[in-house]
């Protein structure tokens, strides 16, 4: 890829979400049918009138446009090392995670080692906790030959506990397995040796949303999780207790409307996995399988009134896009006043209120764990 | 930014400031100005035409840092002490700095003090400096030595791939400069398809009219070695005479030391302190001359070397116009001169067809790695390879995208790339058969009767329509060589004084330098040893012994030696005990038959590189009776030196014992190439 410099500059420019960077690159290569070398070559006047990028975020692109030539340095280590590098626009971007994640959350660029076909099959991850259960470990199994049998591809995050053992399991029967890192593609040395084989033979695909050269983080393992999600067409809960990185991230997967599994933990574990359940996971059991009573209590729910429903209606609507109070109303065909929608609106916590031109306009909040840039 | 705005006038007078210089040629100025485009170029000029300003110049300008990657230590280090001198921040990274300087240089270019930064490009594979190049702010991206990225160039070098990389991955604008003062026209083509985005070529004209061209028919190396000693001294200045090997240097050298002509050995085996010490002692014409293979030459910027004497002839016209092109750069009368036999065309032929491995070998290194991460040490081990051959099997892959190079940390390893092609060696084929035809070319400019300087350049893609009169054949009287009685006595004794030095002195351990007889292939040395040791022989013969006592009378005569010792063999047989035995007898110091083997080893000569040479010996010998050790000072007898592995090894065991010193003494050594 000519370009790599320039996509590893536009992807990391601070100051800037991934929802305003994948934005601008539409605009650069489908609106203007330009691409990126020639937006750097334009001067911060046309990027202001061609682009209406306001100063602040033109400041950050000028300090960012400094960094090309560093970049293109650091893109010819990665190519030499058998790194790629897959922008959002390309046919091998995964398409599970740009449907999941959508514009606004897509990561605009994958740094990737390993068989990058794994991308484009029909995935589950299985998450959980650091320190597992051994009945936590044993659904992991259970779920990852399952999925393995079928030719699904087992997404797992390389920490201890529950995502080792989903990896572990995924190879041992000889599945495929995608390792989602809490750091820069550079910076997992080991694990390159220790899964050299599997790379080579391609049953492993290493993938990383991160600067390549940055080191692990907690803020960055936190935000690996969505990826993690997003690059997954099931999710497999095995253990979560009621805090930490399954627990907000299970959470935040509700909260997106994605449809988790969860394990019924036994009478006698001390687990948030049942907290998971009432939260609308779906109660799954040690091998995997849907509950039948879950599915009646799932009717239940969308049986009760509209009214009572209306949160986690408005909750689904907006996280992806900003609206105004009266198209919420439209869009959830409630005969509503705007003003009356607003008062609900005010009221929960998940929404917040943001100007966009001259409109005040809803969505959900920000989570924390996207504000790394 | 200001640079589109200076116009030549305003330029030559920062010129005459900064480097007081009138002004630009008309070439320099339009590279110049084309680099302040922010254009990619690929110049082409003769040695001393002033290359160098055209990036030098622009760097100065330019608010960052102008990264040059290049070649040559010796070349950056010259560059870097001039452009001191001119008050110009300018700095190199190198495997001769300490890891402290180098670290230093890097903090100093990432802060922006530096204007111009000198790098290997071998520096491309070097993780702190992949790292830390992310930090600095750059102005230019500089390709010295850009013939080294062909490989249809006479140099290519494998590190020059990932500069290609790297240069085509550079954003648009970036201005980047490749100069070489020796480029065919199919490595100018190769070189330009290779780099992207454009690139501009300026060639100016290769025409050396101030020297003096010759070439004289000898018949054997004996007769070189007169010539050379008849001729040296009237030669006017200071020069370089160029061998085709190592050894040969060092023989060279010996031989004007013996016929009091002052000089030094220049090869890559020396340490990087001594060869600074002679690169700095060549420009202030500490003596006649320096000998050298051709791992000096390219980096000395000396404009009044005034004569230039090949004593072999290298492997193409482009190599010579190289070599030679180092003299004379002040444009006064300069000799050149070949000594040509035409049957010195062994060396380059064994040059060319030991180039490449056998296919067998690639395939071995390819099954190896299938199945495993290994760095180049592991690489040998498991492969029973030597090191020059790993690395151009290795290069190899990398170029056929068959294997790649990674970091593990700071370690570099080898891995697999899936999917890829079979190796493919019919591409070598190709190369071999290009490089025999070149080798013939230069075997034409040594026959030739036309003009010399027509014919390189020519050669060289550079067509000149002129007189020329500077060569034997086209004005200048012919030179030729006459042996005389006298001369033959003088190097016959020479040759009776004249032993290989064994360099085994270390810092861990009491051995100090050795000597050998002779080399292994000198005359019948080889021959006669491999007789005795395979053959059944008998023991060695008497004149090998007497030359191996006259090697230890020169230089030992100083030493007492308590005790004598000898390695023990692998196979079964007496000749170096008999051999320690007469040694004992003659020197009238005592022998000791303690040292033994305490397991089986194999023979060192099927270990094809140091790694396992060392692994085979490493714990393998014991005496019987440790307490006759400590405290003595100890000759070592063996029948061969070869890497010295055996050596070391008893030399750590004996140091461990408390010897006081462990001096080797052989009767012969190899040197690389050698079958045993």
């Amino acid at each position: 890829m000519q370009q790599a410099a320039y996509w590893i500059t536009i992807s990391h420019l601070k100051r800037w979400k991934y929802g305003q960077i994948n934005e601008l690159i539409n605009r650069i290569y489908i609106d203007n049918g330009s691409d990126l070398q020639e937006f750097f070559s334009l001067d911060p006047e046309e990027w202001g009138n061609n682009y209406a990028i306001d100063e602040k975020r033109i400041s950050s692109l000028l300090e960012a446009k400094e960094q090309l030539v560093n970049n293109a340095f650091l893109a010819e280590s990665l190519y030499n090392q058998g790194f790629e590098l897959i922008p959002l626009n390309s046919p091998d971007y995964s398409p599970t995670l740009k449907d999941n994640l959508k514009l606004t959350y897509s990561p605009p660029l994958l740094y990737i080692k390993g068989n990058k076909q794994l991308l484009v099959e029909d995935s589950i991850a299985i998450v959980g906790s650091r320190i597992a259960s051994s009945r936590g470990l044993s659904f992991t199994d259970n779920v990852a030959k399952k999925a393995t049998e079928r030719y699904k591809v087992i997404v797992s995050g390389f920490a201890k506990g529950i995502d080792k053992a989903a990896l572990d399991s995924a190879l041992k029967y000889h599945g495929h397995s995608i390792i989602v890192l809490p750091q820069g593609v550079m910076t997992f040395g080991s694990g390159y040796k220790m899964y050299y084989k599997q790379i080579i033979d391609g049953d492993v695909l290493v993938l990383s949303t991160f600067h390549p050269n940055a080191p692990w983080e907690v803020k960055l393992a936190m935000a690996r999780n969505p990826i993690i999600y997003g690059l997954a067409k099931e999710i497999f809960v095995a253990d979560s207790s009621n805090s930490g990185g399954t627990w907000s991230g299970v959470k935040d997967g509700l909260r997106k409307g994605r449809q988790i599994y969860i394990r019924r933990p036994s009478e006698d574990e001390t687990s948030a996995n049942n907290l998971l359940i009432k939260m609308g996971g779906i109660a799954v059991d040690e091998k995997g399988n849907p509950e039948i009573q879950q599915e009646t209590e799932k009717q239940a729910v969308s049986t009760t009134s509209i009214q009572d429903n209306l949160p986690s209606r408005v909750v689904v609507l907006l996280t992806n896009i900003a609206l105004t109070a009266k198209e919420i109303c439209t869009q959830l065909g409630i005969d509503m006043p705007s003003k009356q929608m607003k008062e609900v609106l005010s009221k929960m916590e998940e929404i917040e209120k943001v100007k966009i031109g001259r409109s005040v306009k809803y969505r959900v909040r920000q989570p924390e764990i996207f504000d790394l840039k | 930014m200001d640079q589109f705005r200076l116009n030549r006038d305003e330029a030559e007078q920062i010129l005459k400031q900064k480097f007081g210089l009138e002004r630009f040629y008309d070439e320099q100025w339009e590279t110049i100005s084309r680099v302040f485009r922010g254009e990619r170029l690929l110049l082409i000029e003769r040695t001393g035409y002033g290359k160098s300003l055209c990036f030098q110049f622009p760097a100065i300008i330019f608010d960052g840092l102008t990264v040059v990657f290049s070649p040559l230590i010796a070349l950056m280090r010259d560059q870097v002490n001039k452009l001191q001198a001119l008050g110009i921040k300018a700095k190199c990274i190198n495997s001769n700095q300490s890891d402290e300087e180098n670290i230093n240089v890097i903090t100093e270019a990432k802060q922006g003090v530096l204007k111009i930064l000198y790098i290997a490009p071998e520096r491309q594979e070097n993780m702190t400096w992949l790292e830390e190049v992310q930090h600095m702010k750059l102005s230019m991206v500089v390709v010295d030595e850009a013939h080294c990225i062909s490989v249809w160039g006479h140099d290519f070098r494998p590190a020059y791939r990932r500069i290609i990389n790297l240069v085509n991955l550079l954003p648009k604008g970036l201005p980047v400069l490749a100069t070489t003062a020796t480029a065919t026209k199919r490595v100018e083509n190769d070189v330009a398809s290779q780099i992207t985005g454009d690139l501009k070529v300026i060639r100016g004209n290769l025409v050396r009219d101030n020297f003096r061209l010759y070439v004289v028919n000898v018949k054997s190396d004996d007769e070189k070695l007169i010539w050379l000693g008849q001729n040296i001294n009237r030669m006017d200045g200071t020069g370089i005479v160029y061998t085709g090997t190592v050894v040969e240097t060092e023989l060279i050298s010996k031989w004007f030391d013996f016929i009091n002509v002052s000089s030094r050995a220049y090869n890559s085996r020396l340490d990087a302190v001594t060869r600074t010490e002679i690169e700095q002692g060549l420009l202030k014409n500490s003596w006649k001359c320096v000998i050298s293979t051709n791992a000096l030459g390219m980096g000395i910027d000396k404009p009044d070397l005034r004569f230039i004497i090949h004593t072999q002839f290298p492997q193409s016209p482009v190599h010579y116009y190289q070599e030679i092109g180092r003299a004379g750069r002040d444009g006064l009368p300069t000799v050149i001169v070949l000594l040509y036999n035409p049957e010195d065309r062994d060396l380059p032929e064994a040059f060319i067809d030991s180039a490449k491995p056998s296919t067998v070998k690639y395939q071995r290194v390819i099954d190896v790695i299938q199945n495993e991460l290994l760095g180049e040490k592991e690489l040998m081990k498991r492969t029973n390879i030597n090191q020059t051959q790993i690395r151009v099997i290795r290069a190899d892959l990398i170029d056929q995208g068959i294997i790649r190079e990674v970091y593990i940390g700071k370690s570099k390893k080898y891995e697999f790339v899936p999917n890829s092609k079979p190796f493919d060696p019919s591409f070598y084929d190709q190369v071999r058969v290009a490089k025999t035809n070149e080798l013939k070319a230069m075997m034409e400019y040594a026959e030739t009767s036309q003009s010399r300087m027509l014919y390189l350049c020519e050669y060289l893609g550079d067509m000149v329509n002129k007189d020329f009169k500077n060569c034997d054949n086209t004005g200048l009287a012919k030179h030729h060589v006459y042996p005389s009685p006298e001369w033959n006595k003088k190097l016959d004794q020479f040759r009776l004084s004249y032993f290989p030095e064994l360099p085994i002195e270390s810092e861990k351990t009491n051995l100090i330098n050795g000597v050998a007889g002779s080399y292994y292939g000198v005359s019948n040395v080889g021959s006669a040893i491999h007789r005795c040791k395979y053959k059944k022989g008998g023991d060695f013969p008497d004149f090998l012994i007497t030359l191996m006592l006259k090697a230890y009378y020169s230089k030992f005569s100083k030493e007492k030696f308590d005790l004598v010792l000898y390695v023990p063999p692998t196979v079964s047989g007496d000749l170096v005990r008999h051999l320690a035995e007469r040694v004992s007898t003659v020197l009238k110091i005592p022998v000791s038959h303690g040292l033994n083997k305490n397991r089986i080893t194999q023979e060192q000569k099927d270990f094809a590189n140091n790694y396992l040479k060392s692994d085979n010996v490493s714990g393998a010998f014991s005496i019987s009776d440790p307490q006759i050790i400590s405290g003595k000072k100890i000759l070592l007898i063996d029948d061969i030196f070869d890497s010295g592995a055996t050596i070391k090894e008893i030399g750590r065991y004996l140091t461990q014992l408390g010897a006081r010193v462990i001096a080797p003494l052989v009767l012969a050594k190899t040197v690389s190439g050698d079958k045993l």
